[in-house]
């Protein structure tokens, strides 16, 4: 009984993670078909920022709110200078433009404060737990589930009940049409991707939480993890990214917990094979969308 | 555009013997310094020039973002590592190879082919079906595959000693033969590009559809561009194998991946040229400033050592590149002995220059 | 109002508009017909600004618009309806008004143009609440329209309105475009469905390959042009058709 409630409790937690961080890589995608690899890197930022703080008398609630602005400042700003130079020439030089970014950043940090990992300052109460029905609960674990689906619900609300919501959703289904009944193309694209930073940052709250360290490269789990999700719940569809994301964790834990020790090395090789199989037989994601 | 067949062909070996005489160059002025830093910069810029090569061949035919290139160089590798080494070597570093495997003692050509031939054989069959897909998904496909590849080195100790570091592997690449190697995927880039399957794939580049439907088998062909690329890749891994003589599957992944890509992006992926010009450039400027780095470092000119500096900069560089001019220094035509005579303003230039078109805004 | 002078435009390497010359009054409804690939769309997205003219001016009420990005050019009070309609399917009918009317600000005007299309279009408000992409072709049509009337345009551009739609439903769409006409609309409209677009435009232009073919009121068109020829191409029976220009 307990292992099912901590089976459950761990892909409550993780599944709210990936599900925020595969929103916020779709989100992107859906307007502008840009796969972001630069994404992971916001995570990145968020995490040094909090080690940069670390040790003023902010109290940390303020830091992690300043972490996350950084986070959505990185994003609003890679796009305002890499990628809408390069937004009207072509796809791949886009994509190859986040690649760039994503390596630029990850070594910056690497340049400017260090390639060895950096303690990240988190709030005590991350480190609380509690018994409930003989079940050890993370307090960490249930505030990133309960944030988690706070944040969904509050997109969900501005997606449709704002103006513009709607424009977001509109621009991801069609751009051209959005930007001819007069939304700014311009002002479109740069919420995406301030709401993209947002939703990393918060992840990387999380996310830093499990470590309690940084490094440059910490971005690329989470940006696979989101590939992942979004593939698997589909590329179209914002709520096709949320399930994917539980599914994607429910699938890593159910690996994690079943699958034979000397296996355990390629799970993230068999995470990604399966993924390949899905985008050959399903290129446009696991849920139809719409 | 040259038209008649005759003079397109002249042109090709022009280009090619261009091409092949500016690396030959550098490789006797290397040569001629003496110098073993020189010579090791530049035996890196040849088996680079393999590297660069084998990707132009795939991304450049088929304006697709390629990301396992680096994981097929690995494969290649750690392939002709245990080709070539003696037995008794293998035993220290690679305790629990397979015994098929670990007396096979093969000289270093035969070694370096046959782990290209791995390289291009699994390449063949487990990126085949990656073929059909476009856009999104193929760029999520190579990347996943690239990782899985990476995975697959780090953890099956067995072959590979990964984590670990492969060590003892002999040092059989010198700047010569990479220099050999290097000429000789000049030609092959080059000749497939003008081939029938390097016309047909550019002509499905901008358009499946209709490509389709002149019989051009697109899958097909480009599944060819792909192991021919994966072969290359495996020829570079096996000289930078041989080269650098101990390595870990961490010199197969992102940063490879990413200075590759700088080295095709930046000289211009579409040409053969782009390729040469951009590694040769680009090695230059990311040599420079990995010595700078390492002075800095040594000398601590800093209170801390700088790492960092170089990916950085090439960064930068990309992305200002993909801004101002995306599809590199060589966009379109090779280099021929007309260009070189228009450059420094002898001959007139060619046909008059096309009225400035529209661009569609969205 | 509006004025295309000696437009040239392309798609990549192809060109489509040949110097074309169109123009539309106040309070006109003008059609442009012609067969596939004539230029007939491209004339309008050049309008509209999806596509920049390599040559030539676009001017509205005395201003140059071309090359204007699309969000400008609806501001400046051109709205388009697209040939596919272009609806949101995803969003609901109410949503796809809203984002109609963008560019406005005023709440209060918002509420009034929405009962005004309820006017126009009754089965609209009967399906306010639900996803576009559940509405039949007809409906969505109406709502296309809706949508880009509640921008508040001074020029509405119409392309192939009734392309995909039951003959009973095509009479009905002519109708509402000849109603809104009458009540002071200026419309550009490009259709293939000849008949119909002479009965309702005050002139109209045929357009081959590019390029203005002939033009007149529909009176002049059918006494002097064969349009059926220049519509089809004169390939088949070898004739030109016949008088250039007004």
């Amino acid at each position: 009984m307990t292992e099912s409630a901590y089976f459950v409790m761990d892909v409550l937690s993780l599944g709210s993670l990936y599900a925020l961080m595969a929103l916020g890589l779709v989100l992107v995608y859906g307007i502008l078909r840009l796969v972001n690899f630069a994404y992971g890197e916001l995570i990145m930022v968020a995490g040094y920022s909090l080690y940069l703080m670390d040790g003023s008398p902010l109290p940390w609630i303020i830091m992690a709110i300043l972490a996350i602005l950084a986070a959505v400042a990185t994003s609003v700003l890679t796009e305002r200078i890499a990628f809408r130079p390069v937004r009207e020439k072509s796809l791949t030089a886009m994509l190859i433009t986040s690649f760039a970014v994503s390596t630029l950043l990850q070594n910056a940090a690497l340049l400017f404060i260090s390639p060895r990992s950096r303690v990240v300052p988190l709030p005590d109460i991350f480190t609380h737990n509690f018994m409930l029905g003989g079940v050890l609960i993370q307090v960490r674990d249930l505030l990133g589930i309960v944030v988690s689906i706070a944040m969904l619900i509050i997109f969900t609300l501005l997606l449709n009940r704002t103006v513009l919501g709607i424009a977001l959703r509109a621009a991801a289904d069609n751009f051209r049409m959005t930007r001819m009944l007069g939304v700014p193309a311009n002002l479109v694209i740069s919420v995406a991707f301030a709401i993209s930073g947002l939703l990393a940052g918060v992840v990387a709250l999380f996310w830093l939480g499990r470590t309690a360290s940084v490094t440059p490269g910490i971005g690329l789990e989470p940006l696979i993890i989101a590939f992942v999700a979004t593939v698997l719940g589909g590329l179209q569809s914002l709520l096709g990214a949320v399930v994917g994301g539980y599914v994607l964790a429910l699938m890593t834990v159910g690996i994690n917990t079943f699958l034979s020790q000397d296996l355990v090395d390629y799970r993230q090789a068999f995470t990604f094979g399966l993924v390949i199989l899905i985008l050959l037989f399903r290129p446009e994601g696991l849920i139809r969308a719409k | 555009m040259p038209t008649s067949p005759h003079r397109s062909y002249l042109t090709g070996v022009g280009t090619i013997l261009i091409l092949v005489g500016l690396l030959i160059a550098l490789a006797v002025l290397t040569h001629l310094t003496g110098s073993v830093v020189l010579t090791r910069f530049a035996t890196q810029m040849f088996i680079d020039v393999v590297l660069v090569l084998g990707l132009q061949i795939f991304m450049g035919n088929t304006n697709v973002l390629w990301f396992p290139h680096a994981g097929f160089m690995g494969i290649g590798a750690y392939a002709s590592a245990i080709l070539s080494m003696a037995p008794m070597q293998k035993s220290l570093t690679l305790a629990h190879l397979y015994p098929f495997l670990a007396d096979i003692h093969l000289p270093f050509l035969p070694a370096l082919i046959g782990g290209a031939l791995v390289a291009a054989a699994v390449a063949g069959v487990i990126a085949s079906p990656l073929m059909r897909l476009s856009d999104f998904p193929l760029v999520i496909t190579s990347f996943a595959l690239l990782v899985i590849i990476h995975v697959v080195l780090t953890h099956w100790h067995t072959l590979t000693n990964g984590p670990q570091t492969l060590f003892g592997v002999d040092n059989y690449t010198s700047m010569e033969n990479a220099a050999v190697w290097a000429c000789i995927f000049v030609v092959v880039a080059y000749v497939f590009k003008e081939s029938k399957v390097g016309l047909q794939l550019r002509a499905s580049r901008d358009d499946l559809v209709s490509a389709g439907s002149i019989g051009v088998n697109v899958v097909a062909v480009r599944w060819i561009a792909m192991v021919v690329s994966a072969f290359a890749a495996g020829i570079g891994g096996g000289l930078f194998a041989h080269f650098i003589t101990s390595f870990t599957p961490k010199a197969f992944y992102l940063t490879d991946t990413f200075v590759v890509l700088v080295m095709l992006v930046i000289g211009g992926p579409a040409t053969v040229t782009g390729a040469v010009f951009g590694t040769v450039v680009i090695t230059f400027i990311y040599q420079g400033l990995r010595w700078i780095e390492n002075t800095i470092n040594v000398d601590q000119v800093f209170s801390t050592n700088i790492a960092g500096l170089s990916d950085v900069a090439l960064a930068i560089m990309l992305i200002v590149m993909l801004i101002l001019r995306p599809a590199g220094i060589f966009e379109r035509n090779e280099i021929s002995w007309q260009s070189i005579k228009r450059f420094f303003g002898r001959a007139p230039s060619g046909a008059a220059v096309m009225p400035k078109i529209g661009k569609e805004v969205n | 109002m509006l004025e295309l002078k000696e437009v040239y435009a392309q798609y990549g390497a192809v060109t489509i508009l040949r110097g074309i010359t169109v123009e539309v009054n106040e309070g006109e409804l003008v059609a442009l017909i012609g067969s596939n690939g004539a230029g007939k769309t491209t004339s309008l997205a050049t309008v509209a600004g999806i596509l920049r003219p390599s040559a030539g001016s676009v001017v509205f009420r005395g201003e140059n618009i071309a090359g204007l990005p699309p969000e400008t050019i609806v501001r400046k009070g051109i709205a388009m309806v697209p040939e596919d309609r272009e609806i949101f399917p995803a969003l609901t009918v109410e949503q796809n008004l809203r984002l109609g009317a963008f560019i406005l600000r005023d709440r209060e005007q918002y509420r009034h143009d929405l009962k005004e299309m309820f006017d126009l279009f009754p089965i609209l408000s009967e399906r306010l609440d639900q996803a576009a992409g559940t509405l039949s072709g007809g409906e969505q049509q109406q709502l296309a329209i809706a949508r880009a009337l509640m921008s508040h345009p001074k020029l509405l551009m119409l392309d192939e309105p009734s392309l995909g739609l039951a003959p009973r439903l095509v009479k009905q769409v002519f109708d509402l475009i000849q109603r809104l006409h009458r009540e002071g609309m200026t419309i550009l409209m490009v259709e293939q469905n000849v008949a119909q677009s002479l009965r309702i435009a005050d002139r109209a232009y045929v357009i081959r390959t590019g390029q203005v073919e002939a033009s007149g009121t529909p009176e002049e068109l059918r006494r002097h042009v064969d349009v059926e020829t220049a519509y089809l191409g004169a390939t088949r029976s070898g004739r030109q058709s016949g008088i250039n220009g007004k």
